[in-house]
């Protein structure tokens, strides 16, 4: 059985990369929740340049990203050392900026399947609600929300396998610091750079593979339970 | 719905001619290329075997296609059956790696070159560090951290942590490092100011100047750092064998001893 249980190594990168995705969905929740309703509902002059700059990380390769957050958000950098000077909070080479560097490439996941389920509201119901006299926070709360919680589901699963997997952007911005930033997918390559890592780097993928389908499987029995309470069934 | 479908059929056959387009330029690159020769050589030989593949590629018509990465990359790469000609490496132990496999022609492996590992710290100011036994690096860094290597498998690192162990100082450092993925991720975060202190071959220090040497390992600290250079088994090993003698050309020595590395 000594095959089953997970060596310090590896439980110290499993438990790490649990710890920074969740923190990479859980940023992410409000600034997506709040682009993805611009995105719907407003019209604006440059809204396709805020549409492109939001889905950038999808498309650029994440070692450009990793770089761009280096220079922006390290300790040296233009909004990095503005934020230290103030806070104390640094991002450089800590699991803080691995979160970073995991919201921002799950970001356009997220705010895409938020923006779908907003545009498939009915936005009779909201108007109803205003000829009724609620307000618009109200409405928000009360309705919108509610409605479109499948879709914030859906988005923060998608948002949170995308974390998972990060591994570009991570190594590029905050380096490979053992329980620091030495996520599953580091750990991993770092396994297939050493000469006799095989056997170990096999069982990193073994971990990958379970943990992300794991994720998976309980994050659509969630969502299915979910749509069916909003659908009142 | 009519036009939509017009447009969309039309896309798609852009996108068809797109694709057929570059499967031509494949072929057009590989009839073009009969005669080249691809290098693998460690990412800290960037600078130098660039231009001396350039230098190459004028004084015969063989072209030279080289590739960087961490030697370990490479030879793992090699491994997978990656159709290399020569093989550069910053560490004898990857150059055993592939030999054990019988992948390169044993004949031909020979040590080429020769380097140094230093401690760096950003262009401004003026600090310099003796480097002895039980020095203390530790203090010099106060709260923040050091960048090398990763001492898993970047050569540079597994140096450097050798070179640290055997003064000393190993286990108060380790949990101090950035370990970054090649010696030249190392050095752009010093580079960067991200953190004060970073090691670094003598050759990478070298090739910018927003970095400072604050002080040089003393040789007896470290094995002597030797790249190793061979031929890789394959069906071009005429041509490989043709660069690495240019490698050992005098020519080439005034390259590599231009971009700081001792030559044998």
């Amino acid at each position: 059985m000594d095959f089953l249980t997970l060596t310090p190594f590896e439980t110290e990168a499993l438990l790490l990369s649990l710890k920074v995705s969740l923190w990479a969905v859980f940023v992410s929740l409000v600034p997506g929740i709040v682009a993805a309703w611009i995105l719907a509902r407003k019209k604006f002059y440059g809204k396709a340049f805020f549409d492109s700059l939001i889905h950038l990380p999808l498309v650029l390769p994440p070692v450009v990203t990793g770089y761009f957050l280096l220079v922006l958000l390290g300790k040296k950098g233009v909004v990095g050392g503005f934020i230290f000077k103030l806070t104390g909070i640094s991002f450089a080479f800590n699991w803080k900026g691995a979160a970073i560097a995991s919201a921002v490439m799950a970001f356009p996941l997220f705010v895409r399947a938020v923006r779908l389920s907003l545009e498939a509201v009915d936005v009779g119901l909201e108007a109803a609600a205003r000829t009724l006299g609620a307000s618009k926070i109200r409405i928000f709360f009360t309705i919108t929300l509610p409605l479109i919680l499948p879709g914030i589901l859906t988005g923060m699963i998608l948002a949170f396998a995308r974390s998972l997997s990060e591994f570009g952007a991570t190594i590029t911005f905050v380096s490979n610091i053992p329980g620091e930033t030495r996520t599953l997918p580091l750990a991993l390559y770092t396994m297939t750079q050493v000469p006799d890592g095989e056997t170990s780097a096999m069982r990193l993928c073994i971990i990958s593979v379970v943990t992300a389908f794991f994720a998976l499987t309980a994050s659509d029995f969630l969502s299915q339970r979910l749509s069916k309470m909003v659908k009142g069934d | 719905m009519k036009s939509f479908s017009r447009g969309g059929v039309s896309l798609f056959v852009m996108f068809l001619c797109m694709v057929f387009c570059s499967f031509g330029y494949v072929h057009s690159a590989k009839a073009a290329g009969a005669e080249k020769v691809i290098v693998f050589a460690a990412a800290s030989t960037t600078n130098a075997v660039t231009e001396i593949g350039e230098l190459f590629s004028k004084n015969t018509t063989c072209r030279v296609v080289p590739s960087f990465a961490s030697s370990s990359t490479l030879a793992k790469q090699i491994d997978n059956g990656a159709p290399a000609d020569v093989y550069i490496s910053a560490n004898p132990k990857w150059m055993t790696f592939l030999d054990d496999k019988g992948l390169i022609e044993k004949t031909s492996r020979s040590d080429i070159l020769g380097n140094r590992i230093v401690l760096i710290a950003p262009a401004p100011g003026e600090l310099k560090i003796d480097i002895h036994p039980g020095f203390k690096l530790l203090e010099i860094l106060g709260d923040d951290r050091l960048s090398m290597g990763d001492p898993d498998h970047v050569p540079a690192g597994i140096y450097g942590k050798q070179a640290l162990t055997n003064l000393g100082v190993w286990d108060e450092i380790a949990p101090k490092l950035v370990r970054a993925k090649d010696v030249r991720t190392a050095l752009v975060f010093v580079e960067r100011g991200e953190v004060p202190l970073g090691i670094v071959y003598s050759t990478d220090a070298a090739i910018t100047d927003k970095v400072r040497v604050v002080g040089v390992f003393p040789e007896d600290f470290h094995p002597p750092i030797t790249y190793q250079a061979a031929i890789v088994k394959g069906n071009n090993m005429e041509t490989g064998r043709a660069f690495l003698a240019f490698l050992k050309s005098p020519e080439a020595k005034n390259i590599f001893q231009k971009y700081g590395f001792l030559t044998k």
